[in-house]
């Protein structure tokens, strides 16, 4: 009988929780006021609400089929603000895909869409 | 082996806060309740070398769990990010800090463990112990939420570690009783200890609650700023989980402080021999999921950051209103074709086959358990009403209840998770460690299957010294704890949440669920029927939202 219930606290044990839906959270990004153009390199500006360790994160532009290309990034001038580098993109759906690594400890990983024209 | 190391690093957060309580919930005990000194109490070596070993365990368990933390850290870091985090990873806050506080952790379980023990009556150790902890706890600040805050970044670090220190000293007290109680039934401890430490407790548990309730509040105010927040977010739904939880638990606290006032009236100590032991058992199991719904909530960003993601009271409210529930599932192939576009990230399209799925499998399960929930409120009967005593001879069939767990297990495991096997196209083992949710629903489903053979073993047993009965409990107490922890995987935070509110209530009911049965099979009458009544009550609800869920499209 003890042997039953220990097997079954181990396997419950290994069966708890996932919250991937972390701290950090983008809270202003500079797309809502500038876009970025058709053929030519852009900046994009997130600003979260957690310090972010960058060299542990990594951002991503997602083109159409879902196909991904590692972005360059840098330190923003203000408290929590990353910089990314855009290369020149055709007019078209796109999205940014970033895996954040908040100084709390907590990895993120969220999705803002864009559009070129 | 992402989604492995992702839940563990959840689960981890709840036994380190367990093992926090443990170690410093200890020291206030022996400080504040204890007092080991007063020799005229009549302590002896057994009741402060097993106070002490509560004690230096969880120090030395807090240590382990710091360090396994740093290692899930660095190999969940190195699945997402696909390379070795290092070198940069040693500079973080969180590698420093939980190195630091590992060290700290040690040597406090160290000093208790080779000095403490040694002169468990001297007041100068138990200061000494005290004083060699207060460095652990402050390294505490660098590893809470409020650490990467840019504003009033340390107020709510001091505010944080002041309310983990309350909520320790109180649960960690629970458990101390609870190992008094142990001592107590074995006879290794005189019997008078036993009221005079819930009575000199009582006093300590109101002064800790107060504290939690003085640190909590402007924590709460700093990152929930509207009503809308509490309701609407997933920060804001865990903190009312806690509060829910922090009632129940008082509920008891309650009780207990009730029966130690009749005691101090009338002299008489039956109900804190038989009653107050078993709130304690209860209590301490509520205060324990509640360790893990504060882990879980320190994973969630703070409601005032995520305004334009917050849902409205009535988009909560729509989530419980009574609708017919959904008795005819989407074909497989018809969700199947939509799962390339609902996953998508460009050119998304939601999948209504997904949602309708979702929603069967939900309302069959909610029929599942108002079912079984009205026929084990049958089972207590032993006579129907005059106009249906025909059926008085089915009666001892309702006792067969807990069948219908089986045959929710079954129906689960086929239809949880239909893009895997053994529906879909992704083999068990690949489903099963590579998808945390996926993860979770086979546990899930284990454990309903197997809930639903031992209750049925433990209701048609003959042998009466069985303890088969107290299994039921104890894993819908860890079915509770997954449902108040469980996230649906998602990039949208509103939808994600709509979801878990459903399933924190539901939590909270399957609580309240293993604690009726828990105190129905420790309890004697009334109380014991009082205790029966609200555990299947409990099990109807969960059926209800079950019946009535709705996942909102996405």
């Amino acid at each position: 009988m003890k042997k039953w219930i220990k097997l079954i606290l181990l396997l419950l044990v290994f069966g708890q929780v996932t919250l991937v839906i972390a701290h950090a959270v983008v809270t202003d990004y500079s797309l809502k006021v500038t876009p970025i153009h058709a053929n030519q390199p852009g900046k994009v500006e997130l600003t979260f609400n957690s310090k972010i360790e960058l060299g542990l994160s990594q951002i991503f532009l997602v083109r159409k089929g879902d196909k991904h290309e590692l972005l360059q990034t840098e330190t923003g001038s203000k408290q929590g603000q990353i910089i990314i580098h855009i290369p020149a993109l055709e007019p078209g759906d796109y999205a940014i895909r970033f895996k954040i690594f908040a100084a709390d400890g907590h990895l993120t990983e969220d999705v803002i869409h864009f559009s070129v024209s | 082996m992402a989604g492995i190391a992702d839940f563990l690093d959840s689960l981890i957060g709840g036994f380190d806060l367990i093992c926090y309580s443990l170690t410093i919930g200890g020291l206030f005990w022996g400080l504040f309740v204890l007092r080991p000194w007063n020799n005229q109490d009549g302590y002896n070596a057994v009741l402060l070398q097993k106070t002490i070993a509560l004690i230096y365990k969880g120090g030395f368990l807090l240590a382990a769990a710091q360090l396994f933390k740093i290692i899930l850290k660095i190999w969940l870091m190195t699945a997402v990010l696909e390379r070795w985090p290092f070198p940069e990873f040693a500079g973080t806050t969180q590698f420093v800090g939980g190195i630091i506080r590992t060290l700290l952790a040690i040597f406090l379980a160290g000093y208790c463990y080779q000095t403490l023990s040694k002169n468990p009556f001297s007041r100068a150790h138990w200061t000494t112990a005290s004083i060699v902890a207060l460095p652990m706890i402050i390294s505490g600040a660098w590893l809470v939420h409020a650490a990467g805050r840019f504003d009033d970044r340390f107020m709510l670090m001091s505010l944080t570690v002041l309310h983990q220190l309350a909520a320790a000293a109180w649960i960690g007290g629970i458990f101390q009783l609870v190992n008094l109680w142990l001592l107590r039934q074995n006879n290794l401890v005189t019997a008078e200890l036993w009221p005079l430490m819930l009575h000199r407790f009582s006093r300590f548990g109101i002064a800790s609650v107060a504290m939690i309730l003085v640190s909590g509040v402007p924590i709460a105010w700093q990152y929930i700023d509207t009503w809308n927040g509490l309701i609407g977010t997933g920060y804001g739904n865990l903190l009312i989980v806690k509060i829910t939880l922090l009632v129940i638990a008082l509920g008891f606290a309650w009780l207990n402080k009730s029966a130690v006032q009749e005691y101090g009236i009338s002299g008489d100590h039956y109900a804190l021999n038989n009653r107050v032991p078993y709130y304690i058992e209860a209590e301490t199991v509520v205060l324990i999921t509640l360790l893990f719904t504060a882990a879980s909530l320190a994973s969630q960003p703070p409601a005032i950051d995520i305004s334009n993601l917050t849902a409205s009271w009535q988009e909560v409210l729509n989530t419980f209103s009574p609708q017919i529930p959904q008795t005819s599932s989407p074909s497989h192939n018809a969700l199947i074709a939509g799962e390339a576009g609902r996953v998508a990230i460009i050119d998304q399209v939601p999948s209504m086959a997904a949602t309708e799925w979702s929603n069967y499998n939900h309302n069959i399960a909610g029929i599942f358990l108002t079912t079984m929930s009205f026929f084990a409120m049958l089972s207590y009967i032993k006579h129907l009403p005059s106009s249906f005593s025909a059926f008085d001879k089915y009666l001892p069939l309702t006792r067969y209840w807990p069948l219908g767990f089986v045959g929710l297990g079954i129906f689960l495991f086929f239809r949880s998770d239909a893009e895997s096997w053994p529906l879909g196209p992704i083999s068990f083992w690949d489903s099963t460690f590579n998808n945390g949710e996926v993860l979770q629903h086979r546990i899930a489903t284990l454990l309903v299957f197997t809930l639903g053979m031992i209750e049925l073993s433990a209701r048609i047993t003959k042998n009466p010294h069985s303890k088969l009965a107290f299994v039921f409990p104890i894993l819908a107490a860890f079915g509770g704890l997954m449902l108040l922890t469980h996230s649906h995987v998602g990039f949208q935070a509103k939808s994600a949440f709509l979801i878990q509110v459903g399933h924190t209530t539901m939590g909270i009911f399957s609580l309240i669920l293993a604690c009726g049965r828990w105190l129905e099979l420790k309890l004697d009458r009334p109380g014991k029927d009082i205790a029966g009544f609200i555990s299947v009550a409990a099990l109807f609800q969960i059926g209800i939202v079950l019946m009535f869920y709705r996942e909102p499209l996405y």
